[in-house]
């Protein structure tokens, strides 16, 4: 008997082993299906399959299914990997609809011919009316704002009023922000300082330039928005330039004290961050159908209800586009300056940023 | 098989085909298995690197710019910085593993369980838990800077090369000690009493000890290597707030972060892949031609050394010093930061409570994750386990080479790439839509999940094995054939003894492992139904440090107590010969 033949009863038995350990565990996804975009048999009720980042997504899921009888599969996950998963699929999307911060991934997605154009037809307020792109390619359904300036009153009672002032002397290094190559509202928040610099002719030279004399003032760049609050929190940092429902549940949350008391300004005029969704181009028409009234409920009374309820330190602190619903106390009223950025022009632009981030200012 | 010859001929041939079909239908399984879990994921993924538009993720069929974009900035930086840190933890971890086996196998030292328990437990704790523990001490504001002690330069050091390069070497140990102390173990005591009646001194037995030795040391140099260069954990803690970048975090930032960059990573990959590649070479250069089978039906269990009292308190200190910085200063950081809610703030003065664990253990958010990894880790091991037994077994053979070295290298490949990125790779694979027209729809299921783990899984397993299963001479088998044995009971009455404890080693690794997984549960796991790796992940990005950090230590101590009860069950329950072999009386 030669050495194959001895190790051939070792591989049978791994190989069905495994085969039969795959069949016990591959029936067992609770929820998940294949093929997302199948129609189930018997009912005739596709599955909406949903990918989000959004801290109230669960909730607002569940009371959909249970306002419509429609089945949804969330796949709820940070914003990075949503959009990784969303461009490994790109040949084959499993997504029925696409919901996170910011649209500049979903201008990208549009010039791909990845996005399905709806016009919900709800009457927004003045913010969400600006942030609608011209062919409905994605729909706007609360907003943000970046930056807003977390500080910590215990320790220091200079407030600036405007990017320009944060090149003090009174701001050395005490300054820190987000790196925008890991931090999905970051890329928005320097886009938005560029326009507001220089606008979209010569915004981002400009930009470059103020983020190195920053940089030269002590920035410190953190991560993401709760590594940028941990740096203030501990002291490593006075001022934190962060996304608005960050800053705001870190004042709802965070433990004060004769130490640390945390508290929120804004930078002249804000950038808006939209909370966007997106739906399939290639999805079933029944799936697109069932997407349309998801958009719907979310921009209801009742979906609008949820979004607010869910998660009242985190995602929930938003500020409605939807007239006559009111923001949740603890994020306080929108800031009367804020600009729009034309995601279909900065968004292209996000890789040159970060690399300029990477080597020049991290 | 003889085939009577009253049979028609016509009759014959088509029997002897279907025998041998049948001969080679397990192979044929088994390599199917391996092309699925392991080489289409694998090369598909690679493959983007040349041709972005295979999968639609640029307009060029053929590009180079995925390696432009791979060789530059900080991308440049992390390709260098990881060469040095794989580097130095694999030398450091070889010697220091290497420190630990000898002392547990050859002295008779007090607490041998405890050195040993230690080791498995380091192995349990994933990488970025250390950093974090260490973090939590040293950072500004942290537990040092409250007891007001000076650690100004401590910290310096932690968040630099020296930390990263220190925390993989700590992760590091345990995989050298278990190769190398397999190979201890299996050495006997022969050699060394020969090369003393030849008047060889403590230096040449020292020599002689290495040289038999060196598959062990060689696997453990190639393994810790391999895993340094594509650990993430530490990559996307310690090095990550240490502004070190290193090359799996920057590929992570690729595929994470829009617009993702899947032909950079892929790129990326491939000089991740060239690292492993190296080693690799390094390893046959060294035991080419040479043979190393010490183990046979004459070896008998090596003596443990007395040693003199001085010698004995310089080890118990060495060996407890090891342990406080690769365990006591993690586990104080998890656990401290999971009883307070005040750590780490300008507040100072924590408040000790069990709040943090009675969410974690009533919230269905948080305990359901754990229960649902704890089934996934017992599949994963279980079959884990028996594959690399046959992928051990081929590699050690001493025909097929060629198949042997084609495994060898593909393993080599699956460990030197991140976990993120086999992820990827999977969902190009099995998101085709030629999967999709060929009925196969296991993307999004916990069948592709645990397929993940089962590939990710494979290597390290494969390679705990490796050693013991290269040392067990082929001719106690065959003795126990021509005695009368049939093949299966040969294996159960000869191997199985021999290897029952290099099996349940492999079994516990791969548990524990799989059990706090992060990078593949991150982009393969089911809607609805994330792994407990991917619950920490959400209650640490939500900043609830107390939930995710009390999650963290429960799972490690369920992880521990399943180990424990299997081993407490081979302890009782296995035949006394079993326990007895492979350890030294």
């Amino acid at each position: 008997m030669n050495a194959w033949n001895r190790r051939r009863p070792v591989a049978a038995l791994a190989g069905v082993l495994l085969l039969g350990a795959l069949a016990a565990c591959g029936g067992n996804t609770s929820g998940s299906t294949g093929s997302a975009n199948a129609v189930s048999g018997g009912s005739g009720t596709a599955p909406l399959v949903v990918y989000s980042s959004q801290g109230y997504d669960s909730a607002v899921t569940k009371a959909f299914t249970k306002a419509t009888g429609i089945p949804v599969s969330l796949d709820d996950d940070s914003t990075g990997p949503l959009l990784a998963k969303v461009a490994a699929e790109r040949n084959n999307p499993q997504w029925g609809l696409l919901w996170v911060d910011g649209d500049t991934a979903f201008a990208e997605l549009d010039k791909q011919g990845q996005l399905l154009d709806y016009n919900p037809n709800v009457t927004l307020t003045k913010a969400g009316q600006t942030l609608v792109p011209a062919n409905h390619s994605y729909v706007p359904v609360s907003t943000t704002a970046v930056p807003a300036l977390v500080y910590n009153a215990a320790k220091v009672s200079a407030v600036p009023t405007g990017w320009q002032d944060l090149l003090g002397a009174a701001y050395k290094g005490k300054v820190g922000m987000n790196d925008p190559s890991q931090s999905g509202p970051t890329f928005p928040l320097i886009a938005g300082l560029m326009n507001q610099l220089g606008g979209e002719s010569g915004g981002v030279k400009a930009g470059e330039s103020y983020l190195s004399q920053l940089k030269a003032n002590g920035l410190q760049v953190h991560p993401t928005n709760g590594d940028t609050l941990h740096a203030l929190e501990t002291g490593q940092i006075d001022y934190g330039l962060i996304q608005s429902s960050a800053a705001a549940g870190e004042v709802a949350t965070a433990k004060k004290g004769p130490n640390y008391q945390p508290r929120v300004a804004y930078l002249g005029t804000t950038t808006l961050l939209p909370g966007v969704i997106g739906i399939d181009k290639g999805a079933p028409a029944k799936v697109q159908a069932e997407a349309e009234k998801f958009v719907q409920y979310v921009l209801s009374a009742a979906g609008q209800h949820v979004m607010q309820a869910a998660d009242p330190t985190g995602d929930s602190l938003y500020w409605p586009i939807v007239p006559g619903v009111d923001p949740v106390a603890a994020i306080g009223p929108m800031p009367t300056s804020y600009q729009r950025i034309d995601p279909y022009f900065w968004g292209p632009l996000e890789s040159q940023v970060n690399t300029f981030f990477d080597n020049s200012v991290k | 098989m003889a085939l009577p010859m009253s049979i028609p001929l016509a009759a014959r041939v088509r029997a002897r085909a279907a025998t041998g079909w049948a001969r080679n239908a397990p192979f044929a399984l088994f390599w199917l298995l391996v092309a699925a879990i392991l080489l289409l994921p694998i090369l598909l993924f690679l493959l983007v690197a040349f041709s972005p538009r295979l999968f639609d993720q640029g307009p060029a069929w053929f590009s180079p710019a995925g390696f432009q974009g791979a060789f530059q900035g900080p991308m440049l930086q992390g390709i260098a910085d990881t060469l040095l840190v794989g580097a130095v933890a694999a030398a450091v971890s070889a010697v220091v593993g290497f420190a630990v086996a000898w002392v547990v196998q050859r002295t008779r030292v007090p607490g041998r369980r405890l050195w040993t328990g230690s080791m498995f437990a380091l192995l349990l704790v994933p990488s970025y838990l250390i950093a974090l523990g260490w973090e939590r001490l040293l950072e500004p504001q942290g537990v040092l800077d409250l007891l007001h002690v000076p650690d100004s330069v401590a910290r310096g050091l932690l968040f630099g090369p020296v930390g990263v390069i220190g925390v993989l070497t700590v992760k590091g140990i345990p995989f050298a000690y278990l190769a190398i102390s397999a190979g201890l173990r299996g050495l006997g005591e022969e050699f060394e009493a020969a090369v003393r009646v030849h008047g060889g001194g403590r230096a040449a037995v020292a020599k002689t000890v290495l040289a038999l030795i060196a598959p062990a040391i060689w696997s453990s140099l190639a393994i810790v290597f391999a895993e340094s260069i594509s650990d993430f954990g530490v990559a996307s803690t310690l090095a990550n707030d240490a502004h070190f970048p290193v090359a799996t975090f920057e590929l992570y930032n690729a595929v994470d972060n829009f617009p993702v960059q899947f032909p950079v990573a892929a790129a990326v990959g491939w000089v991740l892949l060239a690292m492993a590649g190296l080693a690799l070479l390094a390893q046959h250069a060294a035991l080419r031609g040479r043979s190393y089978r010490v183990l046979g039906g004459r070896t008998r269990p090596a003596r443990r050394r007395e040693l003199s009292r001085p010698a004995v308190a310089g080890v118990l200190g060495a060996m407890t010093l090891l342990l406080l910085g690769c365990l006591g200063v993690p586990t104080f950081g998890a656990v401290s930061a999971s009883l307070m809610s005040g750590l780490g703030t300008l507040e100072g003065g924590a408040d000790f409570s069990l709040d943090n664990y009675r969410r974690a253990l009533t919230s269905p958010a948080l305990y359901q994750p754990l229960l649902y990894s704890a089934l996934l880790a017992l599949i994963t091991a279980t079959v884990t386990v028996l594959l690399g037994l046959v992928v051990a077994r081929m590699l050690t053979a001493r025909r097929g080479r060629s198949s042997a070295r084609m495994l060898d290298l593909l393993l080599l490949t699956a460990v030197a790439l991140p976990g993120i990125v086999f992820a990827a790779g999977y969902i190009f694979t099995y998101n085709l839509p030629l999967t999709d027209d060929l009925g196969i729809h296991l993307y999004e299921t916990t069948t592709l999940l645990v397929l993940g783990y089962i590939a990710t899984a494979l290597p390290p397993a494969a390679r705990v094995l490796f050693g013991s299963v290269g040392q067990v001479q082929e001719s106690l088998r065959e003795a126990a054939r021509v005695h009368g044995s049939t093949g299966a009971g040969s294996w159960l009455r000869v191997m199985l003894p021999l290897l029952a404890r290099p099996l349940l080693s492999a079994w516990s690794l791969t548990f524990g492992a799989t059990l706090l997984e992060l990078p593949v549960s991150q982009l393969l796991y089911p809607p609805n139904d994330p792994t407990v790796s991917v619950g920490i992940e959400k209650a640490l990005s939500n900043y609830d440090y107390g939930g995710g950090t009390a999650m963290e230590v429960l799972a490690v101590l369920a992880a521990l107590a399943v180990i424990g009860v299997v081993w407490g069950i081979f302890q009782l329950a296995a035949p006394a010969g079993w326990r007895r072999l492979g350890r030294t009386s």
